[in-house]
Parts: structure tokens; C-alpha cells; sequence
């Protein structure tokens, strides 16, 4: 077994709205190894960036905040922690890296700046020459051609999927234990896409981190992750490892998100099937059902989901695939 | 391209902007205000005198040549005479300029200075006490009218406290202190609210950019966050909103000079269209055109300097 560096443990996350507040993550427990990586799947407001930000310290407060739960970075909680601690903790042991790479950079300096800018934060005792060497370094790292040039430029001269790496390259620079990808890949081409998860398996080996990957593809966590855990509506309601969540979903809503990828008959070119989706909406979080969040777009449902026997909690069904279902498929 | 030949580029789009501007002070002049014969001869004047007049004035020349010499008077600042003072416009101009600055300049500085750097403060502490009461006073100090506060500031101030002289001016520094006070920081009073708005909002636009996130994930300080990421950002509509304020220091406060009995440009505006001084309005109307066109060349210059997706390859 690896080495457990980041642990999550019942993460509470609130928000204060004009309507009340809302739990965006809801009791989410999750650890990250040394080496591993981890992806966190779910729809567009499940909690998963939520999730991601509260681990490192960035949930806007106000209206947001961490209202209960742990978040241990090799033992140590960073919930609650010093604002100076952890910032030396953000960006060197803990970097994070997102989905707008169109965006994510400061146009008004080049690139090699913010690489250095990095550097100089938690590596003060190197010179100005050594930290413009190992940021040409870094951008050689991650693949960007003639980095000696490149580092003068602005992030406007270059592709989306080369401010990606340059994303990756900052993020990379202090060597951190965990990397935070949040749907690093979303923003850009397929083709771009697959270099870049290609990049973050192979820098991940050399360097031994532990990665999150946030993602609501599936194809991108079969290629890339060790172990999954789904969100629902700021809850996980299923996890294990890959193979085994891929190969056996036992709760509805995974498998209602596999049966939505389209997929190819290979042998005659045409689609095998007609694509489905998962009925009806997603519920909100200011008004969620008593009972299992997902009863009214599941097929599977009982009297038991909606509410007579409390919400489903997640529970071990087979050495470690966890599911929160009081139904599980077989 | 360098940014020299950028410049002279950008000069060169200066000359059909300023001979449309040429254009449209002539027809105003010619075209759409009265006979100047009717101001300068009255109602009871027989046809010769009038013809006289337009002779003298050189309005009986055809319009090109007319329009020409107000082109030429953009370039060589020969605005003519003052109907009414008989002297030479700019010559005037001259002389009123000085004491416009005596009150524009540290204006200028002083509410930048202050409305800038609150609004980097409240744009910190966004959303949280400070904020919401520096918006409200810089609300509530913008619905007064000017005017109220200039009464106001004369009176209480100057007549009621004696802080300051009510009205005067003195020339020579540190003469012109006593009476230049007053307007200055009553002109500060009314510019702060709207202007600490303005820059507010700029520096929250940027304040909710992604970068931002991004250094902040880098484990940038608040601090140089804000003075760094953000400022450097927030340059461009700060510079555009600073530098187009400069034409007006030239040309002077219009009512407070008036009020205060500074001789300086904006009172002789506010005189010579009071007593229907054409050949003075036009002067001052071309002069303030050139004023913006060429502080709008220098802005655009300043972006290439500032920003790097506007330099030019």
C-alpha cells in the first residue's frame, strides 16, 4: 500500500446565499496516495470543484466556508490553519491547476515571470539567474518547444493547450506532493487533451505526487485514474477502484453516467445503441428530497429511498467499493 | 514595428480627425449661430455698416478660404482678437492658463491619488463593512450638485469659519495658497465619489478573474495579489479614465473659477460666452479639441506600454 498523504474526512462546506445556506459538499471522504491518482466525477454542481478548493484553503469566505469536517495533509489539518502557513503550503506542497486554460494566466506578464514568481515564493534562496534557468527547465519539462524564447513570451502568443502546460509547468515548478487537476482537460481538443493527460501520467512517475482529478468524463478517469469516487449533489455515492467501479457500477447513478457516453460497435463503424440519459434534473440544493438526493431519477427506487429510513450512508458492499445506495445494483 | 513608427502612424490618423473637427466648428460658427453683426452692431444697424463688418471680420470671403483660416489657426494658434477686450486671444490664453493650474494641477493629483488608492482599499475588503460604507458616501456625496457645495464651502468655510478667502486671487507662488485652497478641496470633495466608484469597479472586475484564482493557488500574498495581479491589470481603464482628465486641467474649472474670481481660462469661457465673444468660444473650442485628440494618441500609446496583447508585431 502507498503512502497516505492527503485525507479527507466528513468535508462540510457551506454557502450563505440570499436564499439560505447550502451544503455544496456534504460529509465527503476521500484520501489521496503517494503516486496514485484519484478521480472525482460528477455533473456540474456536485461539489467536486468545491471540494477541490476547500483542500486547498481558496473557497471564496465570504459566503463560503468550511463548516465542519478534517483535511489532513500528511497529518497535519489544513482546516483553520494560518493564512501565511498555508500559503507556503499552497502552490509548493499543494498545487492546483484548472480548467480555463484560456484564462488561468495574467496577460500583462510573460510567462516565464509566472513561472519564476513560483519559485521565488518558496524557493527564496535561489538567484534570479537560477529561477529563469528552472523555468526554462520547466517549460522543457512539460513539452513546449524552444522554451529559451518561449519563457519571454505572453500568454496570448500561445494555444490553449500550451497555456495548459504552462499551467502544469507552474504548478509542477516547487515539485509538489499533491496536484490538484481541476477538468484540466475540458477546455481543450481531444487530440491536445490525450497529450495532456499523456504529460500529467508521465511527470506524476518522475516525481512520485498523488493527483485529484476532478473530471465529469468517465473516458478521462479510465485512462488516467487509480481509484474513483462519484459526487451527487455534494455527496460521493459511489467509489472504488477503477477497474472495479468500470467493470461492476453497483450504484444507479454511475451506470446511468456509463450508459450516457456514446459508444462505438467496432467492427461496423456504427453506433451500437441509442444513447441514454439520465431523466429528469438534477435536484437543487436549496430543496433537496428527504431521503436517497437521487429517488426521483432513479429506477431502482423503493418506499425505503424516499425517506423512511434516513438518507443512504455510504457502506462497504465488496473490499472496498463503497456505495450509498439502499439498493445497489448486482 | 517599433513603437516610433507607431507613433507617427498614429499622428498621422490625427490630421483627418482634426480637419472634421475644423469642419464642425465652422459650420456652428457660420452656419448655425447669428450674424455676429446683430452682437457686435445691434438692432439698428444700416445694411452698409453690416457690410462694413463682414468685410472687417472676412465674411465675405467664400467659405473655403474661411474654413482654411480656421484650419490654420489649429496649427499656428493665431485665434485673431477678443471682440470684447480687444486684445490678442492668445495672448489671453497665455496669461489664464497659470492660474487654471494653480487650482487643476493639485486637483488632478490629489483626488487620483485619493480615489484610486481607497478604492484598491475597499476593493480588498469587498463585500465587507468599509466597502458598503465608502459606496454609500461616495453615493450620497455624488447626488449633491456641485454647485451646492461650492455655496456651501463659501460660507460655512470661508465666511462663517474664516478658513479660507471667499473669492480672489493673488499671482505668484506661495501667493495664490490661500485662495486656491478652498476650490481645490471642495473640487476634490466633488470629484471623489464618482471617480472612487469608477476605479472600484474596474479593480473588481479584475479582482474575479481567473488568474487571480491562479496566483492565489501559487500562494501569492492578498497584498501582491492586489498590487501586482490586479493593479497592473486595472492600469488600462485607469490610465484612459486619468489621462483624458488632463485636457481639462488646461481649460480650467468653468464655475469655479467664476465663483471664486480666479482670472483664469475657465472664467474667460464662461466671459466670452456671456458676451458672445466668437472669436474667444472658437479659440477655446479648437484648443480643447486638440486637447483630446492628442491626449487620446498618448493614451494609445501608453496601452502598447502597458499591455502586451495591444503591441503591435
Amino acid at each position: 500500500m502507498a503512502e497516505k498523504i492527503l485525507e479527507v474526512k466528513d468535508l462540510v462546506v457551506e454557502f450563505k446565499t440570499d436564499r439560505g445556506t447550502i451544503k455544496a459538499v456534504n460529509g465527503v471522504n476521500f484520501d489521496v496516495f503517494k503516486g496514485k491518482t484519484v478521480g472525482i466525477v460528477g455533473e456540474s454542481g456536485s461539489g467536486k470543484s468545491v471540494s477541490a478548493l476547500a483542500i486547498m484553503g481558496l473557497i471564496p469566505s465570504p459566503p463560503g466556508r468550511v463548516a465542519s469536517g478534517q483535511i489532513l495533509f500528511n497529518g497535519k489539518s489544513l482546516v483553520n490553519m494560518e493564512p501565511s502557513e498555508m500559503r507556503k503550503i499552497r502552490g509548493n506542497k499543494i498545487a492546483m491547476i484548472f480548467q480555463e486554460p484560456m484564462t488561468s494566466l495574467n496577460p500583462v506578464f510573460t510567462i516565464g515571470n509566472q513561472i519564476e514568481e513560483v519559485i521565488e515564493l518558496h524557493q527564496p534562496q535561489l538567484s534570479k539567474k537560477e529561477r529563469t534557468a528552472k523555468a526554462v527547465d520547466m517549460l522543457r519539462l512539460v513539452g513546449i518547444p524552444s522554451p529559451e524564447s518561449r519563457v519571454n513570451e505572453y500568454p496570448h502568443q500561445l494555444s490553449g493547450g500550451m497555456r495548459q502546460r504552462v499551467m502544469i509547468a507552474i504548478a509542477l515548478s516547487c515539485e509538489p506532493d499533491i496536484l490538484i487537476a481541476d477538468e484540466p482537460t475540458t477546455a481543450l481538443d481531444v487530440t491536445i487533451q490525450a497529450q495532456i493527460l499523456e504529460l500529467m501520467k508521465k511527470l506524476q512517475k518522475e516525481l512520485g505526487m498523488g493527483i485529484i482529478l476532478i473530471t465529469h468524463d468517465l473516458g478521462v478517469v479510465a485512462e488516467t485514474c487509480d481509484s474513483v469516487a462519484v459526487m451527487y449533489c455534494g455527496q460521493i455515492v459511489e467509489a472504488a477502484d477503477v477497474k472495479t467501479l468500470f467493470n461492476h457500477p453497483r450504484h444507479p447513478y454511475t451506470k446511468g453516467l456509463m450508459n450516457s457516453i456514446p459508444s462505438f460497435d467496432s467492427t461496423s463503424g456504427r453506433k451500437k445503441e441509442r444513447l441514454q440519459t439520465i431523466e429528469g434534473m438534477v435536484p437543487s440544493l436549496f430543496d433537496l428530497p428527504k431521503g436517497c438526493n437521487f429517488q426521483d431519477r432513479c429506477s431502482k427506487v423503493t418506499e425505503q429511498c424516499r425517506g423512511s429510513h434516513g438518507e443512504p450512508t455510504l457502506r462497504d458492499l465488496d473490499s472496498g467499493h463503497l456505495a450509498a445506495c439502499f439498493n445497489p445494483l448486482n | 514595428m517599433n513603437l516610433y513608427s507607431y507613433i507617427f502612424r498614429r499622428l498621422l490618423y490625427v490630421v483627418p480627425v482634426l480637419l472634421g473637427v475644423c469642419l464642425i466648428i465652422f459650420v456652428i460658427f457660420n452656419v448655425v449661430a447669428p450674424d455676429p453683426a446683430f452682437i457686435l452692431l445691434g438692432r439698428h444697424a444700416t445694411i452698409e455698416q453690416i457690410a462694413t463688418l463682414h468685410r472687417e471680420l472676412g465674411m465675405d470671403r467664400p467659405f473655403i478660404v474661411q474654413y482654411i483660416d480656421i484650419v490654420k489657426s489649429a496649427f499656428t494658434f493665431d485665434f485673431g482678437y477678443s471682440w470684447s477686450s480687444k486684445q490678442q486671444i492668445w495672448e489671453m490664453i497665455k496669461a489664464g492658463a497659470g492660474p487654471s493650474l494653480t487650482i487643476t494641477l493639485p486637483l488632478f493629483i490629489l483626488s487620483n491619488v485619493l480615489s484610486i488608492s481607497i478604492a484598491l482599499l475597499v476593493a480588498f475588503y469587498r463585500g465587507k463593512l468599509i466597502d458598503k460604507v465608502v459606496l454609500l458616501v461616495s453615493i450620497a456625496m455624488m447626488s449633491i450638485p456641485s454647485l451646492a457645495y461650492i455655496l456651501f464651502g463659501q460660507w460655512f468655510f470661508a465666511a462663517y469659519l474664516g478658513w479660507f478667502e471667499i473669492a480672489g486671487y493673488e499671482p505668484g507662488f506661495p501667493n495664490f495658497i490661500p485662495y486656491t485652497l478652498l476650490p481645490v478641496l471642495l473640487y476634490v470633495a466633488i470629484s471623489w465619489g464618482p471617480e472612487t466608484r469608477f476605479y472600484r469597479s474596474v479593480i473588481l472586475d479584475e479582482v474575479y478573474q481567473d488568474y487571480v484564482r491562479t496566483a492565489r493557488a501559487k500562494g501569492v500574498s492578498e497584498l501582491s495579489v492586489m498590487f501586482k495581479h490586479v493593479l497592473k491589470n486595472a492600469m488600462i481603464p485607469i490610465l484612459t479614465q486619468i489621462i483624458l482628465q488632463i485636457p481639462f486641467l488646461i481649460l480650467g474649472l468653468l464655475l469655479a473659477e467664476s465663483f471664486f474670481s480666479i482670472p483664469g481660462l475657465g472664467g474667460i469661457i464662461i466671459k466670452a460666452i456671456n458676451t458672445s465673444d466668437f472669436p474667444v468660444i472658437k479659440a477655446m473650442t479648437i484648443l480643447s479639441a486638440i486637447g483630446f485628440i492628442l491626449f487620446g494618441v498618448i493614451t494609445d500609446v501608453l496601452y502598447t506600454v502597458v499591455d502586451p496583447r495591444m503591441r503591435l508585431k
